[in-house]
């Protein structure tokens, strides 16, 4: 069976069913790499060129962790556009050359073009033309393409769900699942998927967060349609796919009183995220906001800091006003009064 | 008479205050870090323990600052808090009108905004540390001065030089720069504290609104000329409490005391013995369980382990309880 290997990196958080659902169709075996490790980035960071950003680096170290299995396609495409009159960073145009040249001795490389910025008319006929590598019946293909197309509607139904898309994609495996408590803070957590929803890279955001009693609401768990209206407020449009959605989500998750606060993870070497992480904290007016900056690091001290900072500063305003000071966490929330 | 242990470990120094319960500081200890939290921990509390008398008893421990966890473990803490909370709950104790903190440490600055004596929005620096503490003693000790009258040189300045403060690399360089042209030193360092100053307003305080009254409180508070820089570029009366430097230890101490006489409980302090007589050691090693290849750090007292961190399963950390002792095993030979 022909063995295609897919990266556990970067569009794979937002389109790996599609990719799954098409090649499998089409016979062919997905080899996925492992979810992220310490050895992943470090790997990554020594093959990768040192001027793109942190998610960049550790996509690298998934292609050398594919590299170990006997493998007959590695499936790394070109991400220009995905959706009309927007754009993916350019760093994602050239990543298929980048590893071409930074990583000796790989399979062959499909690297797809995918850019349906004016029409999807090129893409579809680029995918016919891919197929053809596992069949010759063109109609075979097609029926791929749809099913694919069906496979990813139902997986993004999961991640409305309060899922992060890592979540969605285990439960559209059919893997484990998460439950959610109760929570005593509803907070607003953005950044580009393949970020945010890395559990190195993101420096277990999404787990301490969890752990510190807050539900968690993503550019996913809303409303396309909220989003993208909200995004068309601001003078002008912004035109990073992933950008946009992401000023759209922080500013109507800033119009719902149910939400505490906003959280808003940013790579050090981003260059859109250094203009959304602005716009956005001008747009949000009164909601609380904080942006966190990851790059290399591995010490999750200075992230805790400021996550517990932030969620009692959330707590302790939610109380005040109120009879007691007792937070539902347990802890005792500070109030001016009190005397000791 | 009883007291609170408030514990601040951080990147540079090591604070430690006795509070009682009106709040009043009767001990404080200001030590250096030097790399050696563990140290400084035991040195610290043999200090304060030393002018204890025998009815004076601790009641509470709180501690925060980066090495609060460690702090907690050794001494047995009642409660263990970030420092943005800490300083806060310090400063409007002191201050119950504050709105706005500067609070410069080692390694940290941090700007906190408060309303109705509760903390508002608040900013840490992110990945620049240029303009606090470590960075002015490099400096210091470049130029030969010692750091404790690093900002009365600089109050000696009559018409400070412009340095550039967006990097601490470029506002070496520039110093240097203006020092080989014959700058006298009180104005370039009156230029750096200017630099520094609008560098932290700059990033930390980037579009926040400053409001009176300020307090300014950390390590680097200590420096008159950083504080005179803040007043003159923020047109504001800039305060500088009697214990700027032990601020984060003090709010500890209030948390701690509040814990206790909330919850009606009994410290978990582990006495004098348990503190003053083992032995304790950190290790850290790399877990070779899976790829995650997680740096673990264990704290020992004379050979037995109190506590592991750094381990993304938990599963050193779980290996603690009673239960589960056997399972992990101590098996991480360290």
């Amino acid at each position: 069976m022909t063995r295609v290997g897919i990266p556990h990196g970067l569009f794979y958080y937002y389109y790996y069913p599609w990719w799954k659902t098409f090649f499998n169709y089409l016979g062919a075996e997905v080899v996925c790499s492992n979810p992220t490790t310490r050895l992943t980035v470090d790997q990554g960071i020594g093959a990768a060129v040192d001027e793109i950003c942190f998610p960049l680096k550790v996509y690298f170290g998934h292609v050398l962790e594919l590299k170990r299995y006997e493998l007959d396609w590695i499936f790394i495409p070109r991400m220009v556009s995905v959706e009309h009159r927007s754009y993916i960073c350019p760093k994602f145009m050239g990543l298929p050359d980048m590893i071409r040249a930074s990583i000796p001795d790989l399979p062959p490389i499909i690297d797809i073009t995918v850019d349906v910025s004016q029409s999807n008319r090129i893409l579809k006929r680029d995918l016919l033309q891919l197929g053809k590598l596992f069949t010759s019946r063109e109609s075979r293909i097609r029926e791929a393409i749809k099913r694919a197309r069906e496979e990813q509607n139902f997986c993004d139904t999961l991640a409305s769900q309060g899922y992060t898309r890592e979540e969605a994609i285990q439960l559209w495996e059919g893997k484990a699942t998460h439950s959610f408590q109760a929570p005593i803070l509803n907070l607003g957590v953005l950044g580009h998927g393949y970020s945010l929803y890395d559990a190195v890279i993101n420096m277990n955001l999404i787990n301490h967060l969890r752990n510190m009693g807050c539900r968690l609401w993503f550019p996913e768990s809303l409303d396309a349609d909220d989003v993208e209206t909200s995004a068309a407020t601001i003078p002008k449009r912004v035109f990073w796919t992933l950008g946009r959605k992401m000023v759209g989500s922080a500013i109507h998750l800033s119009q719902q009183p149910e939400i505490d606060g906003i959280i808003y993870l940013a790579c050090f070497g981003c260059g859109p995220d250094s203009l959304i992480g602005e716009i956005i904290e001008r747009q949000i007016n009164d909601k609380p906001y904080m942006l966190l900056t990851v790059d290399e690091h591995s010490g999750e001290t200075g992230m805790i800091t400021r996550l517990e900072a932030f969620c009692d500063m959330l707590l302790r305003r939610k109380n005040t006003g109120n009879e007691d000071n007792i937070s539902a966490h347990g802890q005792y929330a500070y109030c001016r009064q009190s005397t000791i | 008479m009883d007291f609170y242990l408030g514990v601040d470990i951080g990147s540079v120094s090591s604070n430690f205050v006795l509070m009682d319960s009106q709040g009043k500081i009767h001990e404080k200890v200001y030590l250096r870090t030097e790399g050696n939290p563990v140290r400084a921990i035991s040195t610290g509390y043999s200090i304060l323990k030393k002018d204890m008398t025998q009815n004076q008893q601790i009641k509470g421990v709180g501690t925060t600052g980066s090495g609060r966890l460690l702090a907690a473990v050794m001494l047995g803490a009642d409660v263990v808090k970030n420092e943005i909370t800490a300083h806060a709950v310090a400063a409007s104790n002191l201050y119950p009108e504050v709105r706005t903190i500067i609070e410069i440490g080692g390694q940290d600055s941090k700007m906190i905004l408060l309303k109705h004596g509760i903390v508002n929005d608040f900013a840490m620096n992110t990945v620049c540390a240029a303009g606090t503490g470590s960075f002015l003693d490099q400096q210091a000790a470049r130029l030969g001065v010692p750091i404790e009258q690093f900002g009365d040189r600089a109050l000696d300045s009559s018409g400070p030089v412009r340095i550039a403060g967006r990097c601490g690399v470029f506002a070496e360089s520039d110093m240097i720069h203006k020092q080989q042209m014959g700058y006298p030193l009180e104005d370039i360092i009156m230029g750096l504290c200017e630099a520094l100053a609008r560098n932290y307003l700059n990033n930390v305080g980037k579009g926040k609104k400053i409001e009176e009254p300020l307090v300014f409180q950390g390590g680097v508070a200590a420096n008159l000329g950083i504080k005179k820089a803040f007043e003159k570029i923020l047109g504001m009366q800039v305060m500088v409490p009697e214990h700027y430097d032990v601020m984060g230890a003090i709010g500890a101490a209030y948390l701690a005391g509040e814990t206790i006489e909330h919850n009606r409980q009994a410290t978990s302090f582990r006495g004098d013995d348990f503190v003053l007589q083992g032995k304790f050691s950190s290790i850290s090693r790399e877990c070779s369980g899976c790829a995650n290849m997680c740096e673990v750090v264990c704290i020992r007292r004379d050979g037995e382990a109190l506590a592991y961190w750094g381990d993304r399963c938990k599963k050193w950390e779980n290996s603690l309880q009673p239960s589960s002792k056997k399972a992990a095993g101590d098996t991480m030979a360290i």
